[in-house]
């Protein structure tokens, strides 16, 4: 998976190396800024109030 | 499709998916403390703004009347869904420990601070006035809940007057449906009057959600902020 994305980035091993960590770094942020904080809410620490609002 | 390429392509995906669970902690444990910090500082900074200028367009409204317990300031407004409307201090939870109190109770207001169950009284007037905070994540606001002891004080202020609750009972264990604990006069905190309380509510165990801790405080004193800091927050 790794290996064929790599393979199929543009430029030399440097070019490369760079996009790869753009992407890492766009997934992160995709990651923390829409994933998790879907997420979080499905796991328990949410539930403090007695009547579930 | 080799077996070489099936397998390496399982093991990539076993490691990303660890790589996006061990995220997922640092983002639980630790981003949403970040996020929570600044959203707080933020709320309290807006309630800050507010009052400056509420006082300074009010401008001296009755400057002499001496407010009894809780006596509703003359311009009573609704309280705004999702809208930081006091300050929240609990010297035993550490002598800076101020939140802001928002009101309502959803999953966006607690994020940003605690929460007012709306349907409950409001700050210091008859009735319960009930607040609920996390135990953990989002800034941890209540994570020594189990320390509160009777006679603590939790000191709040809505701009205009500093308002005293002196807790009277030891964290009570609850069931997570038991919304009697927000009653006027709830039951199983030995009230038997009415009379102006105060219920703060978080979940327990620390990371669970089995069940509720809740404590009681009643009103124990009430001076207008131009009287300066109670002395419960005095050192």
């Amino acid at each position: 998976m790794y290996g064929f994305i790599w393979r199929h980035l543009p430029g030399n091993t440097w070019i490369k190396a760079l996009i790869s960590l753009v992407l890492v770094l766009a997934t992160v942020y995709v990651l923390f800024q829409y994933v998790f904080p879907w997420a979080e809410p499905l796991l328990p620490f949410n539930d403090v109030t007695v009547d579930n609002q | 499709m080799s077996v070489r390429v099936v397998v390496r392509t399982f093991s990539e995906l076993c490691i990303t998916v660890g790589a996006v669970i061990v995220l997922f902690v640092v983002y639980v444990l630790f981003w949403t403390g970040v996020k929570a910090d600044t959203a707080m500082d933020d709320q309290i900074a807006q309630l800050e703004e507010q009052w400056a200028k509420g006082s300074a367009s009010a401008g001296p409204g009755d400057p002499g009347s001496a407010r009894g317990p809780g006596a509703a300031a003359p311009k009573a407004v609704a309280y705004e869904d999702g809208r930081p409307f006091a300050v929240m201090y609990i010297p035993r939870l550490g002598f800076t420990w101020n939140k802001p109190v928002l009101e309502g109770t959803r999953t966006k207001t607690l994020k940003k601070g605690l929460g007012h169950y709306a349907s409950t009284a409001r700050l210091g007037e008859p009735g319960n006035f009930a607040v609920a905070g996390h135990r953990r994540t989002y800034g941890d606001p209540f994570k020594d809940f189990p320390r509160l002891r009777p006679g603590d004080p939790v000191v709040l202020t809505d701009g205009t007057s500093w308002f005293t609750y002196r807790i009277d009972t030891r964290p009570y264990r609850t069931l997570p449906d038991d919304t009697a604990v927000v009653d006027p006069v709830p039951e199983k905190s030995g009230y038997t009057r009415e009379g102006r309380y105060l219920t703060l509510t978080t979940c327990d165990p620390e990371w669970g959600h089995s069940h509720r801790l809740i404590v009681w405080a009643h009103l124990d004193e009430t001076q207008p902020v131009e009287a300066g800091k109670p002395k419960a927050l005095r050192r």
